[in-house]
C-alpha cells in the first residue's frame, strides 16, 4: 500500500471517527512500512482538526469529540515506543483542573484529552482543587499554560482566587492562564486576569496554541 | 391538569423541578441539614431524614404557591452505600458520589465499572426491593389532592452515562455498541416498573431527569438515540400512559437535532436551555400544539442577573410561551444553591402578575 495512502487512510479514521479498530490496523501497517512515528502523528492531527471543524459546524458532537481524543491516545500508546530517543513531541506542558468548590470533571477531561491529542503533556489536578493546588504544580512540573475549568457559578470567585495567587507567589509571568466552562464568558477571563478564554474543548486547544506564541 | 392538556388554565402555573437544600432552608426558616450525620449520610435511605426533607419541600412550595411538587425515588429499605476510602460513596447503580458542602447534596462524579464484564457481575438494582416510593408516598400524603405531584425517574441513558467513566462509555458505545444498548434495555426495564409504582402512589405525571445534550448538541450521535435510547424512550412513555400519567422530559443543553422525535413521543419538555440556543417562542410555535413547555428562566442568569433583568426574562418567557395554554412557568434547570433567592422570588412573583390567563400573544 502506498505511503501517502496510509497516511491519508489514517486522517480519515479521525476525521470520520471510524474508532479505534480500524485506526491501530492502519497504523500498524504504517509502521510495518517504517513510516516515521512523527508523520502518523502529524496525519492524527490533520484527522484531528476536520473533526474539530465538523464538531465546530454542529455536525459531530459531544461523544464524537471524546472518541478522537480516545483514538488518538491509543495510537499515542502505540507510537511510544517508537517514539524513544526522538525530539520531544510535546509543544508544551499544561497543568489542567477544575476550580475549587466545583466536583464536575467532563469539560476538563474533554479538554484534556483535545490538548493531549494536540500534542500538549496534560497534568490534571483533578477537580475541587484549591488554589494551593495549582501553585504546587507550577513550583513542582514548570508548566507554559495553566488551564482551570467551572461548569458551576459558584467556583468562578475560585477561578480568581487562583489567578490572584499566582500573582501574589511570582508565578504569574511564568504562565498563561486559560479559564473555560460553562458560565465563563470572555468578558469574565478578561476581569479576572486570565490570558485566555475557550468557548469549548475544540477553542481551548487553538487558544492553547496562541498562548504560546505570545 | 389543564395545562397538561393543552388547555388554558386560570393563571400560567409555576413550579420548580428542584430546590436546592440551602434555599428550602431559608424559605422555610428551618435548619435541616444542621446534623452532622444528616450532612454526611443523606438521601441514602435514612427515612427519617428523608421525612424531614419532604416536609420541608412541601412547606416550601406550598409556600411558594407553586401548582406542581416533584418528589424523587430513593433507595431501598435498609440500603447502604458502600463508603470508600476517601470519603466518597459508591451507590446501588454503581455510581461514585461525592459530597458537595455548598449544595449539601451528593452528587455522581464517576463510574466505578472498568469493564462489561464487571458490570454483569454487579446485583443490578432491583425495582421490586420495597421503599422506593417513599419520598413519593409521603409526598402525597402532605398534599392531598392540593398540589399536582410528579414523580421522578431518571433516564437509563444518564445512569449509563454516569455509571461508566465517560471515556469507557464512549469507547465502548463505538466498539460494543450491544452492551451499552443492554445496559439502557435494563434501566428501561426498571423504570418501567417504577412507573407502575409511581401511578400506585397516586403521582399526577412522570418527570425524567437526566441530560440529553450539552451546549452544542446531543452528548452521543443522533443514529444511537434514533436506534436505542428514543425507542427506549417510548417504552417508558407507554408505560406512563397506560398507568395514566403524562411523562415530561427534562434534558439541559440543545435538543434541537432531536426535538421532531420527542415532539412526536412525550408530553412535554423542560428546560429549554437558553445557554444552548434553546429558544422557548421557536419551540412554542413548531411543537406548541403537541408539547407542554416548562422552563426557560436561565439557570445561570438566576445566579448572576439583577432582579430587575429576571423579571424582564420572565416577562419575556410569558409572551412567548404562555399565549394558548401548555406552559408551566420555571428555570430553566432548578434554584441552585447559587441562584440569589431574591432572583427567584422575583420569577415568581413575575409570573403571578403577568400570567393570568388570557394572555395575549
Amino acid at each position: 500500500m502506498p505511503m501517502t495512502s496510509i497516511l491519508e487512510k489514517i486522517e480519515q479514521t479521525f476525521a470520520e471517527v471510524s474508532g479505534t479498530g480500524s485506526m491501530k490496523e492502519h497504523a500498524q501497517d504504517a509502521l510495518a512500512q517504517h513510516i516515521p512515528p512523527l508523520e502518523i502523528l502529524g496525519s492524527m492531527r490533520k484527522g484531528l482538526a476536520t473533526a474539530g471543524a465538523k464538531y465546530e459546524r454542529g455536525e459531530y458532537f459531544l461523544s464524537e469529540l471524546v472518541m478522537t481524543g480516545i483514538m488518538a491516545q491509543d495510537l499515542s500508546i502505540m507510537l511510544k515506543p517508537y517514539l524513544q530517543g526522538a525530539k520531544n513531541q510535546f509543544l508544551a506542558k499544561v497543568v489542567i483542573g477544575t476550580a475549587k468548590g466545583d466536583l464536575h470533571d467532563i469539560g476538563k477531561n474533554l479538554v484534556s484529552i483535545m490538548l493531549s491529542s494536540a500534542g500538549f503533556q496534560v497534568l490534571d489536578l483533578g477537580v475541587d482543587a484549591p488554589p494551593e493546588r495549582f501553585t504546587e504544580a507550577i513550583e513542582r512540573d514548570r508548566p507554559r499554560i495553566v488551564a482551570i475549568s467551572c461548569l458551576l457559578t459558584i467556583a468562578m470567585d475560585a477561578m480568581k482566587t487562583t489567578i490572584d495567587r499566582l500573582e501574589r507567589q511570582g508565578f504569574r509571568k511564568e504562565v498563561r492562564v486559560l479559564v473555560g466552562g460553562r458560565p465563563i464568558t470572555s468578558d469574565f477571563a478578561r476581569l479576572i486576569g486570565a490570558d485566555g478564554y475557550g468557548a469549548d474543548a475544540i477553542e481551548a486547544v487553538s487558544v492553547a496554541k496562541a498562548a504560546l506564541a505570545k | 391538569m389543564t395545562t397538561l392538556d393543552h388547555g388554558e388554565p386560570d393563571v400560567v402555573p409555576i413550579t420548580e423541578l428542584a430546590i436546592d437544600p440551602v434555599h428550602i432552608e431559608r424559605l422555610t426558616q428551618t435548619k435541616l441539614l444542621s446534623d452532622a450525620s444528616i450532612e454526611r449520610e443523606f438521601s441514602f435511605s435514612d427515612r427519617t431524614a428523608e421525612q424531614k426533607m419532604v416536609a420541608a419541600t412541601v412547606l416550601a412550595f406550598k409556600e411558594l404557591g407553586f401548582e406542581l411538587i416533584p418528589a424523587k425515588l430513593s433507595a431501598p429499605d435498609g440500603w447502604n452505600p458502600k463508603k470508600n476510602p476517601d470519603g466518597t460513596a459508591t451507590d446501588e447503580w454503581g455510581r461514585i458520589l461525592s459530597f458537595d458542602p455548598k449544595c449539601k447534596l451528593w452528587v455522581p462524579t464517576g463510574g466505578s465499572f472498568t469493564s462489561p464484564e464487571e458490570f454483569e457481575r454487579f446485583p443490578f438494582p432491583d425495582p421490586q426491593a420495597p421503599g422506593r416510593t417513599f419520598p413519593i408516598v409521603e409526598t402525597k400524603r402532605r398534599i392531598g389532592d392540593e398540589i399536582a405531584l410528579a414523580g421522578f425517574i431518571r433516564d437509563p441513558f444518564a445512569y449509563a452515562w454516569e455509571m461508566f467513566r465517560i471515556t469507557d462509555f464512549v469507547r465502548w458505545l463505538y466498539e460494543k455498541p450491544n452492551f451499552i444498548r443492554h445496559v439502557i434495555e435494563r434501566g428501561t426495564d426498571f423504570n418501567i416498573e417504577m412507573i407502575k409504582q409511581i401511578a400506585d402512589a397516586q403521582a399526577d405525571l412522570i418527570v425524567s431527569e437526566g441530560d440529553y445534550a450539552e451546549k452544542r448538541g446531543p452528548l452521543v450521535p443522533v443514529k444511537f438515540f434514533k436506534d436505542v435510547i428514543l425507542p427506549n424512550l417510548r417504552r417508558q412513555v407507554g408505560a406512563a400512559h397506560r398507568a395514566g400519567l403524562k411523562f415530561i422530559k427534562h434534558s439541559d443543553g440543545n435538543l434541537n437535532p432531536i426535538m421532531d422525535d420527542l415532539a412526536d413521543m412525550v408530553d412535554g419538555v423542560h428546560s429549554l436551555d437558553p445557554s444552548a440556543g434553546m429558544d422557548i417562542g421557536e419551540v412554542k410555535s413548531r411543537y406548541g400544539d403537541k408539547l407542554v413547555l416548562m422552563g426557560n428562566v436561565s439557570v445561570d442568569n438566576l445566579c448572576t442577573k439583577t432582579k430587575e433583568e429576571i423579571v424582564q426574562e420572565t416577562k419575556e418567557c410569558l409572551r412567548k410561551a404562555a399565549p394558548g395554554g401548555g406552559f408551566i412557568l420555571s428555570s430553566s434547570n432548578s434554584w441552585y444553591t447559587d441562584a440569589k433567592l431574591e432572583n427567584c422570588l422575583a420569577m415568581v412573583d413575575t409570573g403571578r402578575k403577568y400570567g393570568r390567563y388570557p394572555i395575549a400573544a
